[in-house]
């Protein structure tokens, strides 16, 4: 998967799980932010994105992974890690 | 006429070490910050229940001039305080009485201890306003306001009692959490308690639609606030619960309240709790094994129900409503290795959040009776200690300084990056599996 191909679908998860439209959504935009998300479900949405990716996230950084760019980017180096 | 209700809030810590130590724990700073930073909603309620025609100020103790500079000026002022900064809330009474305004004193604390109060304050206000404050206002306008006023203690949230709380008087503030207050009481009568229960005959229930037209109130003044419940144990009355639950996925709101651990073995109510915004429910576990929780309420039910709490606190949190688990350090059965249990406990547990404090003899409970006639306090007064993180008494089975060095290291194990980060891992891995 490409890094827009995996961006867009990141993007998409994250629409359909918080049930709003991201289209307008940047990428170094604070995801917690821009949804009003409370600490919970910013942390619920993590859980799912695993769950979606098959990924885990490192517990150190789950306090960074507030935007679109850095969740692509860590789905990403997984993907790699898995990869090599 | 202008009437100004003051606030008194914020966390205290008077013990140096543990204040010290505070400042570096990520989730007691949180929740301090959090709790000081909600209004108060029996002030609003205060400003609800006022007669037409009187114009409202609500303020904060923090936003008032310091001492020696002039003072805003009001008709009356109404002052309402907690046990930790009653004598705060005397001397900011005596600035205003000194300027020749006349102050009102109430809340929990001037309940408890009235004749005390009383001696602050032009007149004080016992147990709940509601039946109390029409009264002394019509009274105050017309001069004759009397020393002291007996609020209801029971059909408090009869249709002709209550008030819509004065949300409004908030608007264009930066509260972003707002409180609502669905019941008064709660069966279980814990010995250390100081909330509502004993300012109530029996436990008060709020009809379920001046619940809902109170939180639409409170969204139209404030942006999409976090929504806390001030009850003492919601869902007490399972039925009259869920239909209040079925009507809160409607209001979008995300809302944290205070339970019982017995809301485990409803699922239906988990189910309605979950699509309701239900984000978190604080339960008093109190201590991680049965033997310790002898004594602690009349019928024995925490004691009951401690051998299920590993399997209820998975259950709940497996609908995506995190517990937040409170443990209180230093009952009668709880020797030094209390420390080690609770912190062991709370491994097991999966806890997201994780509430320690010290047994508090507040004045007017059944505990601080007790020790007051066992001789076990330090002190014949020590209000501005009650902060539930000072130990004002004589522990039975361990010496005062090792209930405070316990409870130091029981916070730096449960309180660093390290478990918080553990928990935040167990608590996905429940929304994981739940799926």
């Amino acid at each position: 998967m490409t890094r827009p191909e995996l961006e867009s679908s990141v993007r998409a998860l994250l629409a359909e799980l918080s049930r709003r439209d991201l289209a307008a959504l940047q990428r170094d935009e604070d995801l917690v932010e821009h949804l009003g998300l409370d600490s919970l479900q910013a942390l619920m949405l993590l859980a799912q994105l695993e769950k979606r990716f098959g990924a885990r996230f490192p517990d150190a950084r789950l306090a960074d992974l507030r935007t679109l760019a850095a969740l692509v980017e860590e789905l990403e180096h997984q993907g790699k890690e898995l990869v090599s | 006429m202008k009437i100004g209700l003051i606030a008194m809030s914020g966390v205290r810590v008077h013990e140096p070490e543990l204040a010290a130590l505070g400042v570096s724990l990520p989730q007691f700073v949180h929740r301090g910050k959090v709790i000081a930073s909600l209004p108060s909603l029996g002030l609003l309620t205060v400003a609800g229940l006022t007669p037409p025609g009187h114009e409202i100020a609500y303020r904060e103790c923090a936003e008032l001039p310091p001492p020696g500079a002039e003072l805003e000026r009001f008709d009356l002022v109404g002052i309402s305080s907690f046990t930790a900064q009653i004598d705060e809330a005397y001397a900011l009474a005596e600035r205003y009485r000194a300027a020749g305004v006349p102050v009102v004193l109430g809340g929990l604390h001037v309940s408890l201890l009235p004749d005390e109060a009383a001696q602050h304050a032009d007149a004080i206000v016992v147990d709940g306003a509601e039946g109390a404050w029409p009264k002394l206002v019509e009274d105050f306008a017309n001069g004759r306001m009397q020393p002291r006023y007996q609020g209801l203690r029971a059909h408090v949230f009869e249709d002709a009692n209550r008030a819509m709380p004065r949300f409004d008087l908030l608007r264009g503030r930066p509260y972003n959490r707002m409180t609502v207050q669905t019941s008064r009481g709660c069966p279980l009568a814990c010995e250390f308690c100081a909330a509502s229960l004993r300012i109530t005959a029996s436990f008060q229930q709020k009809p379920g639609q001046a619940v809902l037209a109170e939180i639409r109130a409170a969204l139209a003044v404030a942006e999409r606030p976090f929504f806390e419940f001030a009850d003492d144990n919601s869902f007490v009355r399972r039925a009259w619960s869920k239909e209040l639950l079925r009507e809160l996925p409607a209001l979008g709101i995300r809302w944290f309240t205070e339970s019982d651990i017995s809301i485990a073995d409803d699922e239906e109510l988990l189910e309605l709790l979950a699509a309701s915004g239900c984000a978190q429910v604080l339960i008093g576990l109190e201590s991680p094994d049965e033997k310790s929780l002898v004594g602690l309420d009349p019928h024995g039910w925490k004691q009951r129900r401690c051998d299920g709490y590993l399997r209820a606190i998975e259950r709940i949190q497996a609908h995506g409503i995190s517990v937040n688990g409170c443990f209180i350090l230093g009952l009668d059965s709880h020797g030094p290795e209390i420390f080690e249990s609770v912190r062991e406990f709370v491994a097991r547990s999966g806890l997201l959040e994780v509430q320690v404090t010290v047994q508090t003899p507040f004045p007017g409970t059944p505990l601080y009776k007790r020790l007051h006639d066992s001789g076990r306090l330090l002190a014949e007064r020590y209000w501005e200690k009650c902060t539930l993180f000072d130990v004002t008494y004589r522990p039975l089975h361990m010496s005062v300084a090792e209930l405070e060095a316990g409870m130091r290291w029981l916070f730096s194990e449960l309180y660093n990056e390290r478990e918080f980060l553990s928990r935040k891992r167990h608590y996905m891995e429940l929304v994981k599996a739940r799926g």
